[in-house]
């Protein structure tokens, strides 16, 4: 885990709302793990104060001893805001990789990756990773969903990975009209996978973690809290326990995924 | 070197280094900052509020930004004394930095109790007692609100303690020197202030708190000048040293402080924004100093002129 002020090499619109920007970063994040975030920072000023956590979107060998972090984020709020007008050549603090990420999958049968909305941002790096060992590639599946068609994000990067997408939309506008969690169970039921990673909106990671218990797979979540320091140091990102009521779990430590039995849902 | 300048500062019987600490609740039980920060560096670690049992602490939502600083209701959540000693406190005798712990009751009974068990652990070299928690016996009003309340539960603490004993005060107070001179009286060696003050944000499309406590504690740049008229107030008033805490992101803030009377600081929400904060402003106070031709730390400490 480093504190490194990194120079934006790439930054660009992917819809509306949505940028992807790409920092050059230290090596080590060569070795981060889908899942794992990072906290950003402008660095001059103080409005926000508090960095800002984002998912480890992609991450490319560069050289030797450089890599390519990518971050694919929404403007919803000022530091968002401030982030979106950030231009190559400028720079950013940077403290990561941090985190719990993604479990390997198990040594065989089908795996879902779930998202809804920007919950995509991980699943890319998830995939990538996943696609790195040819023979798995076909057990993967992907479930993208979004309000709109402009919601459903990086469709284009799983395709040239070669897996399989299903799309959902609240409104129709792009594939079934529906919640994606439809088509998921819906897969289920025909064939079994033995792992389904997922993130995206809260009521959308209920339901998923719901087919934990239903179906008894195992599912991994990847959760969102308001977080301060990203190190478990600040107790802001407590999760309810959901085996021991008396305690909660800290979403920067051991999240941003968990095991959807381990975490009650909020 | 010879001509680095001589950091060192004693707070109330504890030699410390250099006057650079950091504030309970914002460096964890610092191995969380091990890979940031020359933890070997710091004048003190004082770590995460300290109580008998475990503590679970306020539901989230926790914190809330507000304009340079933020609120937190994160409700004290700790491992508990029991744990803190196993698990946590050998990293920290590892290091050559004096342990300071942070602690609190919801009794002055428990306070107590506390004080007294940590007094038989090697590896605590002060106690700090924040009396800024509500005392269930007096319908929950905090402790650090009634100069009878803050008196008694300091006097009962010193009773179990050898250790230097640092009482840490409330800002919530219309006239924070009756509270200093009460806890000076009960036996303090030295005072930290400021906590954090009382705040409270809303979220308008749902119409409610935005943190589920209602209530929280604001820190950050947004509360510095508070915190240095209180510490002023305060340095004027006691003849004990005195710990500047509030808003401390640069060397410059800290220098603030010190230069009103402060004999050290401690770091708190700078911890977050920029996690090797401490080494910065050590580093700031340094070349001050050197700048300055001051040869210690203490020749500047309460230089200032009015
Ligand atoms: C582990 C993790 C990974 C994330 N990954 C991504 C990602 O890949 N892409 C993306 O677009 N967003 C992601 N988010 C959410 C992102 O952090 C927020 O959208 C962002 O902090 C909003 O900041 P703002 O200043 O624009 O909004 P404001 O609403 O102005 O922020 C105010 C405060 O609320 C916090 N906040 C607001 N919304 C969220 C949220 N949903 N989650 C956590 N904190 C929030 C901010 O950090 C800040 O402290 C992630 C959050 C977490 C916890
Ligand atoms: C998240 C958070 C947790 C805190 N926890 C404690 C605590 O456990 N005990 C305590 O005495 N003060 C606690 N504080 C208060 C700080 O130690 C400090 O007094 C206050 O934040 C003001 O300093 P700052 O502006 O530099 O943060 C906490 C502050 C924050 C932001
Ligand atoms: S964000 Fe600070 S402890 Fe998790």
């Amino acid at each position: 885990m480093i504190d490194e002020r990194m120079e934006i090499i790439g930054a660009e619109p992917v819809s509306t709302d949505c940028y992807r920007m790409t920092l050059q970063a230290h090596i080590g994040y060569a070795d981060a793990r889908p899942g794992q975030f990072v906290m950003v920072r402008i660095p001059d000023g103080l409005t926000p104060l508090l960095r800002r956590p984002f998912s480890i979107h992609r991450s490319r060998r560069l050289s030797a001893s450089r890599t390519a972090l990518e971050i694919l984020y929404r403007v919803v709020g000022k530091g968002t805001r401030r982030l979106a007008g950030c231009r190559p050549g400028d720079r950013l603090d940077v403290l990561g990789p941090l985190g719990r990420g993604f479990s390997d999958p198990p040594a065989s049968g089908p795996l879902f990756l779930a998202a809804g909305g920007m919950g995509v941002a991980p699943m890319v790096f998830l995939a990538d990773r996943l696609c790195r060992d040819e023979k798995r590639r076909r057990d993967i599946r992907v479930f993208l969903g979004g309000r709109t068609a402009e919601e459903l994000l990086c469709r284009d990067r799983f395709e040239e990975l070669g897996l399989p997408v299903v799309l959902t939309t609240d409104d129709g506008s792009d594939g079934d009209q529906c919640l994606v969690t439809y088509p998921i169970e819906e897969q289920i039921r025909l064939i079994p996978p033995t792992m389904i990673y997922a993130c995206g909106p809260p009521g959308m990671l209920s339901c998923i973690a719901g087919f934990a218990d239903t179906y008894g797979i195992r599912v991994e979540v990847s959760i969102e809290t308001l977080m301060a320091c990203g190190l478990g140091a600040c107790l802001a990102c407590a999760v309810a326990d959901r085996r021991d009521r008396q305690r909660y779990r800290h979403a920067c430590l051991h999240g941003p995924v968990f095991d959807a039995r381990e975490i009650l849902l909020p | 070197m010879n001509d680095s300048p001589d950091l060192r500062v004693d707070i109330g019987g504890l030699v410390l280094k250099n006057p650079v600490m950091t504030a309970s609740g914002t460096f964890g039980y610092g191995r969380e900052f091990a890979e940031l920060v020359d933890l070997q560096r710091l004048g003190a670690v004082v770590v995460k509020g300290l109580s008998l049992q475990p503590s679970m602490g306020n539901p989230p939502p926790r914190i809330a930004e507000t304009a340079c600083g933020m609120l937190n209701a994160i409700g004290l959540e700790n491992v508990g004394v029991e744990a803190f000693v196993r698990e946590k406190l050998p990293f920290l005798e590892t290091l050559s930095v004096p342990v300071i712990v942070n602690i609190y009751g919801k009794t002055v009974e428990e306070y107590a109790e506390l004080a007294g068990r940590l007094d038989s652990v090697e590896g605590v070299s002060a106690v700090e007692v924040n009396i800024s928690c509500p005392n269930v016996k007096a319908g929950g009003v905090a402790f650090g609100v009634d100069p009878e309340a803050a008196y008694t539960v300091v006097r009962e603490v010193r009773l179990r303690t050898a250790r230097p004993l640092i009482v840490k005060l409330s800002p919530n107070v219309s006239d924070v020197t009756k509270i200093a001179e009460k806890a000076v009286d009960a036996g303090a060696d030295a005072l930290s202030l400021i906590n954090t003050i009382t705040g409270m944000a809303v979220d308008v499309e749902r119409r409610r708190p935005k943190l589920a406590n209602v209530t929280g504690g604001l820190s950050g740049p947004a509360v510095k000048p508070v915190a240095l008229r209180m510490v002023w107030e305060v340095v004027k008033t006691v003849n004990v040293p005195v710990i500047g805490i509030g808003g401390i992101m640069t060397a410059e803030d800290a220098l603030e402080f010190l230069i009103t009377g402060a004999a050290a600081v401690e770091v708190g929400t700078a911890n977050f924004v920029n996690p090797g904060a401490t080494m910065d402003i050590l580093d700031g106070i340094e070349a001050y100093l050197v700048k300055h031709g001051i040869e210690k730390v203490t020749d500047l400490i309460g230089t200032l002129e009015i």
